[in-house]
């Protein structure tokens, strides 16, 4: 009885859908006694196809006939190659529970389906809670997952990665699955969409995985990541390629990549300060705060955290020298790190700096200070001279933010600059908050974050990928690799947000100094030139600059000054 | 015919002194300081006298300062120590123009050319580095860019 039965739903299953039906209406009358009678405990399963060894409801006979003509559609449209897959390596389990079997049969030609409600990046909450909203029909790069993958991409949440969460892998009764919310016609979406959707969860659900130490699964993700940003085109396979670089490097415990000359980190930054404004906005908009600190000041003294070329000090420079009651002695202190050749690139740049200042005449004094860490530096080791005496200010371009990986550094810094007594104290930093515990949290920001940082790369108005743009990318991709591959001290790039940096300054004792007028303006004027580029913006907040990319600020000026105690 | 034309010119000759512009070198400084660039820059191809009185630095002088109040005297010296305001106005002050020319507002014609001071700063700062700091560089790259987004087209 029972093997009949099987043979029944061996030859529907073999001979494709309810074509065969002539040959099983033989052998049907023979077993009708017995299929009625296996058939009377589930009551409402349709006779007629019962018979024929299909088990489908009543109620849900319409829904079968819709999707057998949806499965017939699809097998008219796919390609040749695309269904032979299925008389040999797929695995329908129940083949005479007709509904989820063609169920099964349509999701395997399906493309992932995607709710294409979204904008590009969802956020990772609301993956769960996502219905399918319909089915789609990819028409040349249908992503098929065979049952022998070795691993579950099951795990990547959402259905854009695994078009199956409701495929009936166990064989039992299942047929209660509820078939699809859809009842659409199948609709023709981009495959560049999807796959960029798709990629996107991928990373995430690596993360997730990388979180969990699932360093197998998460290994294989980022081989999927590989493919998959392949498809992709401009600033989102870049993206892609350093995240899954990133994310390889921690799998495997490789940890950077360092020891990188730092004149090559000073190259690419270089690089980076042409292509795009940031750098720039950032030097233009701090000098303005320390040009209006100084006022009429008649000796002045910059200290600069981070000296690098000192591209920052020739405009400060001319503007002291164009101010109308004259220029006033201008001493800069630069700190830097040690140079593995034991070359001196602070004096250098001193030396440069001293002759720009010779030829506008301004009175130029330089010294150079290498540090491994801002810690190290003593507040008298800087020969600061008092308050009354000369003017100083205290300037740090991306350069706090690496203080975050020892605990307790960052108080004893902001300390010494309240000894040191500055009359302004400029700070800019990236705004983004890369310094959660969390890894899944660290690394979801950080995507958000450097997508939006490439985007404005790539829009640039640069007609050919230029060495300056592949420089830029290399510069923003060491950051990333930071965030995501690195730990405990190794992880520099400790980001965080104008607020977190707000909370933090004013719990330290100092009061924010608003970025006038001017600052804004020539912030305005300045992205104005970068032409043909559309996207970037100058926000005022609360008396900080922030510039942005469309709708997301990027990078942050804030100025502080000693809270007087009233 | 000949004699008709030579007795038409003497007839000329007579009648009024010849007037030739090139005798009268500062009314042709006062006309050319007035010129906008592209024109000045035709007329250093006219002869030999207008080309050395356009390349004077005075003249262009006047056109990165054209729609601005008298700069402060001060800003001559620097400007001069930096290159010279021929350069100032071909590698900044035009380019800054023209891109902020769709959003130019009336009250930025000052911050315009102080903007210009400083990226022309910048751009002297920078070729200062040619020779001498060689460790900044990568091999074979010797001009300096900071000017470079200037220049770059527009996308229209």
């Amino acid at each position: 009885m029972k093997r009949e039965h099987q043979q029944i739903c061996g030859a529907a299953a073999a001979g494709g859908y309810g074509s065969s039906s002539g040959s099983k209406g033989e052998s049907s009358s023979t077993n009708k006694g017995k299929l009625w009678g296996e058939d009377r405990d589930s009551g409402d399963m349709d006779e007629l196809l019962g018979v024929l060894g299909y088990k489908v409801r009543s109620s849900d006979m319409a829904d079968v006939a819709k999707k057998l003509e949806q499965l017939e559609m699809v097998m008219g449209t796919a390609q040749e190659g695309g269904i032979s897959h299925l008389a040999s390596d797929t695995v329908h389990y129940n083949p005479s529970d007709l509904s989820s079997w063609v169920q099964s049969m349509l999701t395997e030609f399906n493309s992932p389906a995607t709710s294409n409600l979204d904008p590009v990046f969802p956020n990772s909450d609301s993956n769960s809670a996502k219905p399918r909203q319909q089915q789609i029909v990819g028409s040349n790069q249908s992503q098929v997952y065979n049952d022998d993958s070795e691993y579950d991409l099951r795990a990547i949440p959402g259905v854009a990665a695994y078009p199956q969460p409701k495929r009936i892998k166990t064989s039992g009764n299942d047929s209660s699955s509820s078939p699809t919310e859809s009842s659409a016609r199948p609709v023709v979406l981009v495959d560049l969409q999807e796959a960029g959707v798709q990629l996107v969860h991928t990373l995430m659900a690596c993360a997730e995985a990388v979180q969990q130490e699932n360093l197998k699964l998460a290994d294989a993700l980022v081989k999927h990541i590989g493919l998959l940003a392949a498809s992709q085109a401009g600033a989102m396979r870049k993206v892609a390629t350093c995240f899954a670089e990133a994310l390889a490097r921690r799998i495997y415990g490789v940890y950077p990549q360092d020891s990188l000359h730092p004149s090559y980190t000073d190259v690419l930054q270089m690089h980076f300060y042409e292509t795009c404004p940031y750098l720039k906005f950032a030097h233009f908009t701090a000098n303005q705060a320390i040009l209006e600190a100084f006022a009429t000041a008649k000796k002045v003294h910059v200290i600069d955290f981070g000296l690098k070329q000192g591209m920052q000090w020739p405009a400060l420079m001319q503007a002291l020298a164009l101010r109308p009651d004259g220029p006033p002695a201008f001493r800069l202190t630069g700190i830097g790190p040690p140079q593995p050749d034991n070359t001196d690139a602070l004096q250098q740049v001193g030396w440069k700096l001293a002759q720009l200042a010779e030829t506008i005449g301004v009175e130029f004094e330089f010294r150079g200070f290498i540090a491994n860490s801002l810690a190290d530096i003593e507040p008298d080791m800087l020969g600061i001279r008092p308050p009354e005496v000369e003017t100083l200010a205290v300037n740090s371009i991306f350069e706090l933010h690496r203080l975050f990986a020892q605990p307790g550094v960052i108080e004893k810094v902001l300390c010494s600059i309240k000894t040191m007594k500055p009359k302004i104290l400029t700070i800019v930093e990236e705004e983004a908050n890369h310094n959660s515990p969390v890894f899944v949290d660290r690394f979801n920001e950080a995507l958000h974050y450097y997508s939006s940082f490439f985007d404005s790369l790539e829009g640039s108005g640069v007609a050919t990928p230029s060495q300056d743009l592949v420089m830029s990318e290399l510069y923003l991709g060491r950051q990333i690799c930071n965030v995501v591959a690195c730990e405990g001290v190794e992880r520099v790039e400790r980001h965080e947000t104008l607020a977190q940096w707000r909370t933090r300054m004013e719990t330290s004792g100092f009061s924010p100094v608003h970025l006038g007028s001017n600052a804004y303006k020539q912030a305005s004027m300045l992205l104005a030139l970068f032409a043909g580029v559309d996207g970037y913006r100058v926000e005022e907040n609360d008396g900080c600059l922030m510039l942005g990319w469309h709708t997301r600020p990027l990078i942050a000026t804030s100025a502080w000054q000693l809270a007087t105690a009233e | 015919m000949v004699q008709n034309h030579h007795g038409t010119v003497g007839e000329n000759k007579g009648k009024r002194p010849k007037f030739f512009i090139n005798d009268h070198v500062d009314i042709l400084i006062e006309i050319l300081k007035r010129l906008d660039c592209r024109s000045l820059c035709v007329a250093a191809s006219v002869c030999r006298l207008w080309c050395t009185i356009a390349r004077n630095d005075s003249l262009w002088e006047n056109l990165c300062f054209r729609h601005v109040s008298p700069p402060p005297s001060s800003v001559r010296s620097v400007v001069l120590a930096l290159g010279g305001y021929k350069r100032l106005y071909m590698g900044c002050v035009r380019p800054v123009r023209s891109r902020l020319g769709r959003v130019r507002r009336a009250s930025w014609a000052r911050d315009e050319v102080q903007l210009s001071l400083s990226l022309f700063c910048v751009d002297y700062y920078e070729r200062l580095g040619g020779g001498s700091n060689s460790n900044g560089r990568l091999v074979g790259e010797s001009s300096p860019s900071s000017l470079m987004f200037l220049c770059k087209p527009m996308n229209v």
